[in-house]
């Protein structure tokens, strides 16, 4: 970064070979010529129309733009960088395309900050008194276009937070909020010391963490005073879930709730589909198999082909035969290994299909699933769709964490003479997982993003809320505001998850070596 | 449960007969024979991709066998859940890539398997773990982490795992192949006092000195056969097969 | 004997194990269990579906029984709902099937327009973030930052709620820059081919100009080999295309000249379409057409004069003939005006009633109306040039645009939404696609005196692309997944369509069974489509 001298000295302008530039920069090849003009006439069609609107920042932006490339020129020309001009040539004007592309740029980007600026701040409306924010609006609109009229986010702060949840429960979020942090801080510390290892504080926070997910349930949920324990109705009355939560409550709730649930399942699927056991002999699926197709084909199969006019319909009345090849593929790719396919299958379909017919299928379908007269809240029925929906994707990451572990691992377990379940319990998982906890992170974060589906089925969260904004008396029609209100609340949550996977992605890296 | 063992050679530890193996169609192991007393220790040599490996996994039933009989101290090697968990506590195992567990301590790696399998308390089994990290002259590097310690340590910490379990017999595959020369000697004075101490030890290594002097047998493998077995002197001084003379000589040319 | 070696007799059979603790048996009991579990578990599901159906009345079969074969019956029933677009024909007189037909087309316009549109977006923003322009490539991070970070249902109801139905009104339509193209509350109105019969037949050469110019491709590759020796290829294929397309061109719009046609009386003397130009230059007083604005301009004659002059047309809506017709009295600067009607018999009776002078449609139509005419025999139909393609433009007309392509304002939504969403993904991707070539890679190209071109054809791209294709691939069954979020914007698309039908038919299960088995085939096809690209751009390698 230090200033260079010219290597030749004398004459400052030696070393300008204007011809040389033109060469380079412009008639290099035709495609670059042609893209050269293309971005001069962009620029200046830009540049006049932005003229037009935003007069003087473009004149400043034009202005700074020109001074800094003159000042890069002349110091590239005396070969003697300063580090800021040595900075603009390495990274803004290092060739005359790029000379132009960052004026354009700088005009556009202007362009985007001053209109969103204007929208936000300028036009914008901060009060919560819907007629008086109606009369700013009008007053400080320009060309009919309207500010954000913010007034309606704080009006409905409460509603976007936690939707319809009693103000004087309050003290319940509060509480799990505090049991938390407090789990948190000590964590943080024991679980990053080696110290602490097997030692007996460790275990309390591990069991706290364990018990946690309780903790928070019933806190939320309350006690049935029917219920076992009934005698905690009464601090802690019973809330309806469908009622209650709501906003970014439910949202969290959800999210977290998947998860975690998914954890389970996920973790049964990715061993499932990977698992070794042995498969059922060729003869018994043949045998198996082969007699139930002959079944349908004597009672199915055999009718529908005396009925049958077309020779499509025939082909289909021959469907039993299909169980045969079922059968002979079943033996070829899984040997006979019923677990494999089992959750080779379940994963494919759930990845193979959309959330929201997932999210659907459990509003519609459950009640047709279960024994007639169950009646499950709709939020438990989207909850469970959505565990079961994460366990796919999360029993993919962790397939991809024990793909990735030595098979050196596995035998040196088998050899100290550990049986399965502890070979995976102490060995296979605790790696395996470790090596996995960027991506479920990431699952975690695009959970966190799809828990906006559950506004289709009809559960009141964060974009939930901010729809029902716009449909109140006092805020009709309002949906800009709150619809980048909550964008940041998305945006800071999942860049915040992001940089820390990052960070931990590089602290284990850093450890493995 | 009593288990009707055939009739053989109680004296002998282990006992191969007519072992035959396939991976899908290749014939890896063809018919082989092998008896073992208590207390031999026995090198085995071979090309590479000759089978080495695959019969001495097949000992510890790390790799299944498909035909024949092998017994290990009076259990017989079957389908047989118990049988697979009675001789891994009874074999013992050391890796080319010592596979330690990254994860887990050096002391950690050590009582995983008392503990666990052992069912030994954890100051016990800590105790013994110190008096085999000290015996392999590594106790200082207890609480370490294996991927913080040499290659030459690392195989020492493997050794001291495998017999914290107190097994009656060590495999060792090519325990110093992937090790710098300096570090082989750490790991080859170790083998020797264990072989002197009256382990039952199977090698496969090419290490010739540890053959010549410790070994009470040598076995030549080629082509999933033993082509020749003999004590240590006759073997490399008057090798009978022609198979042999070459693959010594090339290897003691190198 | 194969079956032998693999599953052998344990251990020569001279002892037996116990059946539970042989670990192959206990391996076997433990499948056979799980499948037993497995199917009472759907048995148990089964039982509780035909009771529940069983009161709610699915799976009925027209002779009053209930049997699940007659669960698709319901398909050929009249949906007697309606699709707001679709690409084939339908009407809510059309069956529940084609319904779903019709909603099944429609995701898969948006996924491929989607796949299309979302990879140019996204190589383009993930060059543009390698970019050495320190500004480019942090704004080109911003924005995959600002798509990745938020959920994709808040940026498609922020682009339909806040954006798109935001616009104005029709009439007060936002122009982009100067080009026709509008935006307004009905959507996007921009400009559009129009195909005329004789479209067929420029085809036929544009396909045989490829063939030809593939030909040239290998032949001169193959005279390069032989000579060793570079022939400047690319000049030659282009060269080759063109010329057969542009004669093409000429072939396919002379060789269609009795397809379109106009009628006109026969009094005005017009054997050809020229003397339409002929005959308004006489009406204007003016010697050229051209001319016109200049001498509205100078006073010699003065707008009302031209209108009054000005031909009227009688045309179908939304035919080609128009988009021809006025097409070729626009380059001939001939002032005309349009009466519309969305029937032949309709504009055959405003042309008889005196409506208009010129009645515009294909020639067939024409003769056929003629004879209904009081007066056949003094109508002329005179045929007109025809081009295979013509570009139609939007215009407000009344509170409408006319010609043109429209794009509704719920597909638009879901388009732009995907697009910007998925582009983000693939962006990323093909940055570390490009990253993951070793620098060492460029520079050994770059010392072979290979041009950066030639660097980034032959060695950069062919190894990013076995990076790039397999979570490229997981980005488009992504796209097409999500493109089920239609249903937040009104877009018809497979799912919403499938829970219109599911409402009104009641038949749960079987709509969800099909519309999942769609999704899944559509994944599984581009799955398959990739996978073999992948496997192919592998075989390459070796
Ligand atoms: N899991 C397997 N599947 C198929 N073939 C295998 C497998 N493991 C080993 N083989 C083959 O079996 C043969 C014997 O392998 P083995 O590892 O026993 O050889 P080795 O004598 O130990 O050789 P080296 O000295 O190189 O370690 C080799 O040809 C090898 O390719
Ligand atoms: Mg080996």
């Amino acid at each position: 970064m230090q200033s260079t001298t010219s290597r030749f000295g004398g004459s400052a302008f030696r070393n300008l070979n204007l011809r040389r530039y033109w060469l380079d920069n412009v008639r290099r090849s035709w495609l670059q010529t042609i893209w050269l003009l293309i971005l001069l006439l962009v620029t200046i069609w830009f540049a006049i129309g932005q003229l037009q609107e935003h007069f003087a920042s473009t004149i400043i932006i034009f202005v700074v733009w020109a001074a800094s490339v003159i000042w890069t020129a002349v110091s590239d020309v005396r070969r003697s960088h300063r580090p800021m001009t040595l900075w603009l040539k390495t990274n803004l004007y290092g060739s005359l395309s790029n000379v132009v592309l960052s004026l354009l740029l700088a005009l556009i980007l202007a362009f985007i900050i001053i209109g969103f600026f204007d929208w936000a701040v300028v036009r914008a409306s901060f009060s919560t008194n819907p007629t008086v924010s109606k009369i700013q609006l009008e007053r400080k609109s320009v060309d009919g276009k309207e500010g954000a009229a913010w007034g309606a986010v704080i009006d409905n702060f409460r509603n976007l937070m936690v939707f319809r949840w009693p103000t004087d429960q309050d003290w319940r979020l509060f509480a799990i909020l505090l049991w938390n942090v407090i789990l948190l801080i000590p964590s943080l510390y024991v679980f990053r010391k080696e110290v602490f290892r097997r030692s007996r504080i460790r275990r309390v926070l591990t069991t706290l963490w364990i018990l946690t997910p309780f903790v928070v349930f019933f806190l939320l949920r309350g006690f049935k005073s029917d219920g076992l324990f009934g005698f905690l109705a009464g601090p802690i009355p019973y809330l309806n879930p469908d009622i209650a939560w709501g906003g970014l409550l439910l949202t969290l709730i959800i999210a977290v709730f998947a998860i975690v649930a998914s954890f389970p399942l996920g973790l049964l699927l990715a061993l499932g589909r990977r698992s070794k056991i042995t498969g059922i002999p060729a003869w018994l699926t043949y045998g198996a198999l082969g007699l139930i197709a002959l079944y349908f084909f004597v009672t199915r199969s055999i009718p529908a082909l005396a009925e049958a006019q077309t020779t499509g319909a025939q082909l289909i009345a021959l469907w039993p035969l299909l169980l045969l090849l079922i059968a002979y593929l079943f033996q070829r790719y899984y040997q006979g290994n019923v677990v494999a396919l089992a959750s080779t299958v379940y994963i494919e379909v759930i990845r193979g299909v959309p959330l929201i017919t997932v999210l659907f299928m459990s509003i519609i379908l459950f009640p047709i699933l279960l024994p007639p007269g169950t009646e499950i809240l709709s939020t438990w029925r989207v909850m469970v769709a959505a565990a079961l929906f994460a366990a796919a994707y999360l029993a993919e990451n962790v397939r991809g964490g024990l793909q990735s572990l030595n098979k050196g691992q596995y035998e040196a377990a088998d050899a100290v003479g550990l049986n399965t379940y502890k070979k995976y319990r102490l060995i296979v998982l605790p790696q395996a997982l470790r090596a996995v906890i960027p991506a479920i992170v990431g699952q975690f974060i695009s959970l966190f993003k799809d828990t906006t589906l559950v506004a289709i089925v009809g559960l009141i969260e964060l974009l939930g809320v901010a729809n029902l904004i716009s449909a109140q008396p006092d805020w009709l029609g309002v949906r800009r505001a709150p619809y980048v209100f909550i964008a940041v609340i998305y945006f800071v949550g999942s860049a915040l998850m992001a940089w820390y996977s990052r960070r931990l992605e590089r602290r284990m890296g850093v450890g493995e070596r | 449960m009593t288990v009707t063992l055939p009739a053989t050679d109680y004296s002998k530890i282990i006992s191969c007969h007519n072992v035959n193996k396939w991976y899908g169609d290749f014939h890896v192991l063809k018919g082989i024979d092998l008896e073992v007393s208590s207390g031999e220790v026995i090198v085995i040599l071979g090309p590479s991709g000759s089978g080495k490996s695959t019969f001495i996994r097949c000992i510890n039933r790390l790799e299944e066998h498909q035909e024949g009989d092998i017994i290990v101290d009076g259990i017989t090697l079957s389908h047989d859940v118990r049988n697979i968990a009675e001789i891994r506590r009874e074999v013992g195992m050391v890796f080319q890539q010592f596979n330690l567990f990254p994860h887990l301590t050096v002391m950690e790696n050590v009582t995983l398997a008392p503990i666990h399998v052992r069912k030994w308390s954890r100051e016990h089994a800590e105790e013994v773990a110190m008096k085999w990290l000290t015996r392999v002259g590594i106790p200082e590097q207890a609480q370490k982490y294996p991927g913080q310690l040499s290659g030459g340590q690392q195989q020492r910490v493997a050794i001291a795992r495998t017999l914290a379990m107190e097994p009656k017999i060590l495999l060792f595959d090519e325990p110093t192949s992937a090790l710098d020369p300096e570090m082989i000697k750490e790991v080859l004075d170790v083998m020797r006092d264990l072989a002197h101490e009256g382990y039952t030890i199977l090698a496969v290594t090419h290490e010739m000195g540890f053959a010549r002097t410790v070994a009470d047998r040598v076995i030549f493998m080629d082509g999933g056969v033993i082509v020749e077995e003999n004590e240590p002197l006759p073997f490399f001084n008057d090798p009978q097969h022609e198979r042999t003379k070459l693959f010594l000589s090339q290897i003691l040319n190198h | 004997m194969a079956e032998s070696k693999l599953t052998p007799n344990p251990s020569g059979g001279q002892e037996s194990v116990p059946p539970w603790r042989d670990i192959r048996i206990i391996g076997i009991f433990a499948q056979i269990a799980f499948v037993v579990l497995v199917i009472m578990g759907a048995m148990w599901l089964l039982g509780n579906v035909t009771d529940n159906l069983g009161r709610l009345g699915g799976f009925r079969c027209p002779d009053g029984t209930s049997s699940f074969s007659c669960g698709y019956n319901f398909l050929k029933v009249d949906s007697q709902f309606d699709i707001s677009e679709s690409v084939i024909d339908y009407d809510p007189s059309d069956t529940y099937g084609r319904a779903l037909l019709v909603g099944l087309m429609n995701t898969i316009k948006v996924g491929v327009l989607g796949i299309i549109f979302a990879t140019i977006l996204g190589v383009l923003a993930g060059i543009a973030r390698l970019s050495d322009n320190w500004l480019v490539s942090k704004a080109t991070g911003w924005y995959i930052d600002l798509m990745r970070n938020t959920p994709l249902l808040l940026q498609l109801f922020f682009i339909y709620f806040g954006v798109i139905l935001l616009f104005p009104p029709i009439r007060d339509a936002i122009q982009l820059g100067d080009l026709p193209v509008y935006l307004s509350q009905r959507g996007i109105n921009m400009p559009g081919p129009v195909f005329l019969p004789s479209f067929a037949t420029w085809l036929a050469f544009v396909v045989a100009g490829i063939i030809l110019a593939f030909v040239i491709w290998i032949l001169l590759g193959r005279r390069e080999e032989r000579v060793g020796k570079a022939s400047n290829r690319a000049f030659w294929v282009v060269f080759g295309f063109f010329t057969v397309s542009i004669i093409g061109w000429f072939v396919a719009s002379n060789s269609n000249k009795l397809d379109q046609s106009f009628m006109i009386a026969k009094s005005e003397r017009i054997l050809a379409f020229t003397d339409l130009a002929d005959n308004m230059e006489r009406r204007l007083g003016a010697a050229n057409l051209n001319e016109i604005d200049l001498m509205v301009e100078e006073g010699e004659l003065t707008s009302e004069e031209v209108d009054e002059a000005a031909y009227t047309l009688c045309v179908i809506s939304e035919s080609a003939s128009e988009v021809n017709f006025t097409a070729e009295l626009r380059r001939l600067n001939i002032p005309y005006t349009v009466n519309r009607s969305t029937r032949p018999d309709q504009a055959t009776a405003k042309y008889a009633a005196g409506e208009c002078e010129i009645y515009v449609a294909d020639t067939v139509i024409l003769t056929g109306e003629r004879p209904l005419l009081e007066d056949p025999f003094a109508q002329a139909i005179v045929p007109t040039l025809e081009r295979p393609v013509r570009i139609s433009i939007p215009e407000i007309e009344g509170l409408n645009f006319v010609g043109g392509i429209k794009i509704s304002p719920n597909f638009a939504a879901l388009l732009i939404g995907l697009v910007l969403f998925t582009g983000a993904y693939i962006a990323e991707i093909v940055r570390a696609g490009i990253q993951s070539v070793s620098k060492g890679q460029s520079e050994a190209a770059r010392a072979l005196g290979l041009s950066e071109s030639q660097r980034l054809r032959l060695v950069v791209l062919p190894q990013a692309m076995r990076v790039i294709i397999p979570p490229l691939t997981s980005q488009y069954l992504n796209l097409v997944k999500n493109s089920s979020l239609a249903i937040a914007v009104g877009y018809p698309d497979l799912f919403a369509v499938a829970f219109t039908t599911l409402n009104q038919s009641g038949q749960a299960i079987q709509v969800f069974l099909m519309v999942m088995a769609a999704y899944l085939t559509l994944s599984l096809s581009i799955s398959a489509l990739l996978n073999w690209y992948n496997k192919r751009i592998a075989l390459v390698e070796r």
